[in-house]
């Protein structure tokens, strides 16, 4: 008799705890699956979609058939799949270093103890709260030859007294879609790095005063070690949005002046308005390789960070 | 003390300097929109010399602005009353509950999140048109959750982290369920965060401009970021109504980030010094 009371009383006593970790489980998978179910329907689907498209002679309307590395052939012997990744690699180098000098130059003065910085920072946020079709719109009406703002600037000031069609050549067309990338893109980097210089204890500052260290010395031992996470973590986002940005590109200059300002998302874009849609996924696809790179460099950063 | 005087003054030239090149485009957007059009290109100047609103008569008669900023404001709202709802559910899933596959999930969103639209605009493209929702509002919503689901989910896991378990355990105790403890004492006290989280998400459906490119093709269809596209996409470039339809589309947005910027920053302190 008690060899079979022993197991009921057992049973009896687990089957409540036992049935709460699995209902505690179930609510907590419960309440991700929603999100989980979209996301591999709406991003994780057409992911592996693209990849298989590239693999395609698929256009518009018919489905095609398998065609190997026939579109990737295609992409490297053409001159504007060159032009693509020189120019898209040229707009995230230089707008990256642009946007770190700029933000940290002006989180490094905000960061002061001055009459009206409140004022100064919502100003140098402004860019930031304005949409970015926006300020690509503006951008353009400012570097029109006849009426635009800065050549109109550059008679006022005296700079300059001829006209120059920053878009339509060769030469200005790339600097001016990064300056505008830039005046968008600064704002976060400020935010995110005078956020940064706000946690380091001033104490530490005084501590170096004592020891006569010099204004470098000080940013070297205090400052630098302080932002230095922010900084990796907002490089790696923002070449990761930048490479993959299509106003910039698109409003400003759609490419040109004959692919000079080309990039990747813009001429993909095109190949999809040709009906090509295996070429144009095949550019997206091959973006790739260097996109997974940052963004598991991007997902290590935030995941080290976040246990903090 | 001199050399802390020149230091200053220093310091505001940069500031004033920066200040200037980030107000300048601003003003140049401003004043164009309400320039005639012989101030903007025959005898082009700095100052406007006669002040007109023609502009946005002629974008909001003649372009039908109005209707694309209602699409707008319709798809945004929808996108983000839809993500937040759901992604506070996963956040707080995340944020409480140690199950084997957290880790994972954790991971795959913030892949998600990071998955470009340059990547999946193609697929999209052919999806939508196969579930026949190619062309409307309805397909542009489910596809901006792309973005916005992944992003409001990061977001809300770590503000939810921040809120004291204590009181959640309080309330259970008193006889709430635990889905009772999220909607009666998480989310209210989680308001700040919700809002903040609503405006970036509300910002990133407002801004996108490629995915409504490739879906939608009808004018009645068109958000504001694509009726402004096919403005300079004419023949002549009306630089006029182009800007008056840029303040119209930056006003809202503006207005929403300085209103909400201290109670932003107020939400996300509270939230550190609770966490």
């Amino acid at each position: 008799m008690s060899a079979t009371a022993h197991p009921t009383v057992t049973v009896h006593r687990r089957r409540p705890r036992l049935s709460a970790t699995v209902q505690h489980a179930l609510f907590a998978y419960g309440l991700v699956l929603p999100t989980v179910l979209l996301l591999l329907g709406l991003v994780g689907y057409p992911f592996l979609y693209a990849i298989v498209i590239a693999f395609t002679n698929r256009v518009v309307g018919n489905a095609g058939h398998f065609v190997g590395l026939a579109n990737f052939r295609y992409l490297v012997q053409s001159p504007n799949f060159w032009a693509s990744a020189r120019n898209t690699i040229t707009i995230v180098v230089s707008s990256d270093i642009l946007k770190l000098g700029i933000g940290l130059g002006l989180a490094l003065l905000v960061n002061q103890k001055l009459p009206g910085r409140g004022l100064f920072r919502s100003i140098l946020m402004l860019p930031w709260a304005m949409p970015a079709f926006v300020v690509f719109l503006i951008w353009r009406v400012i570097y029109a030859p006849i009426g635009g703002g800065l050549n109109l600037l550059l008679h006022a000031t005296g700079l300059y007294a001829g006209t120059v069609d920053f878009l339509g050549e060769r030469a200005t067309a790339m600097p001016s879609v990064i300056a505008a990338t830039v005046w968008r893109g600064f704002p976060f980097w400020f935010v995110s790095l005078l956020a940064a210089l706000q946690t380091i204890p001033a104490e530490r500052y005084e501590a170096a005063l004592v020891d006569g260290a010099n204004a470098w010395q000080r940013f070297r031992a205090v400052t630098f070690p302080g932002i230095r996470q922010v900084v990796v973590i907002t490089t790696l986002l923002s070449s990761i949005w930048t490479a993959n940005a299509f106003e910039n590109v698109w409003l400003l200059t759609q490419g040109g002046p004959s692919d000079s300002t080309m990039v990747f998302p813009v001429l993909a874009y095109f190949g999809m308005q040709t009906m090509q849609l295996g070429q144009a996924a095949a550019v997206s696809v091959a973006m790739l390789p260097a996109l997974a790179l940052l963004v598991f460099a991007a997902t290590a950063v935030a995941e080290r960070g976040g246990e903090d | 003390m001199r050399r802390r005087l020149i230091g200053r003054a220093a310091t505001y030239a940069a500031l004033l300097f920066a200040a200037a090149l980030i107000v300048f485009p601003v003003y140049w957007m401003a004043t164009t929109s309400l320039k005639i059009p012989r101030d903007i290109l025959r005898t082009p100047s700095l100052w406007p010399h006669s002040i007109t609103w023609n502009n946005y008569a002629i974008l909001v008669a003649d372009k039908g602005f109005l209707v694309a900023i209602r699409n707008s404001f319709v798809v945004s709202a929808t996108v983000t009353l839809i993500s937040v709802a759901i992604s506070s559910l996963a956040a707080y899933s995340l944020a409480r509950f140690p199950t084997r596959f957290r880790g994972t999930i954790g991971r795959l969103i913030l892949f998600a999140y990071l998955t470009p639209t340059s990547l999946l605009f193609i697929p999209l493209s052919i999806i939508m048109a196969q579930l026949r929702l190619s062309d409307s509002l309805v397909g542009l919503v489910l596809v901006y959750l792309t973005f916005s689901l992944p992003l409001s989910t990061w977001l809300l896991r770590s503000y939810f982290r921040s809120v004291p378990r204590e009181l959640e355990e309080q309330g259970t105790i008193d006889g709430l369920t635990r889905l009772g403890a999220l909607l009666r004492i998480v989310l209210p006290l989680s308001a700040p965060g919700l809002a903040a989280v609503s405006i970036f998400t509300f910002t990133g459906a407002w801004n996108e401009l490629l995915l409504a490119l490739v879906l939608i093709t009808s004018p009645g269809a068109r958000t504001a970021p694509l009726a402004l596209n096919f403005l300079i996409s004419s023949d002549t470039l009306p630089w006029g109504p182009l800007m008056a339809g840029a303040v119209l589309s930056s006003v809202p947005l503006v207005l929403l980030y300085f209103v909400a910027q201290g109670f932003m920053v107020q939400g996300i302190t509270a939230g550190s010094v609770k966490g």
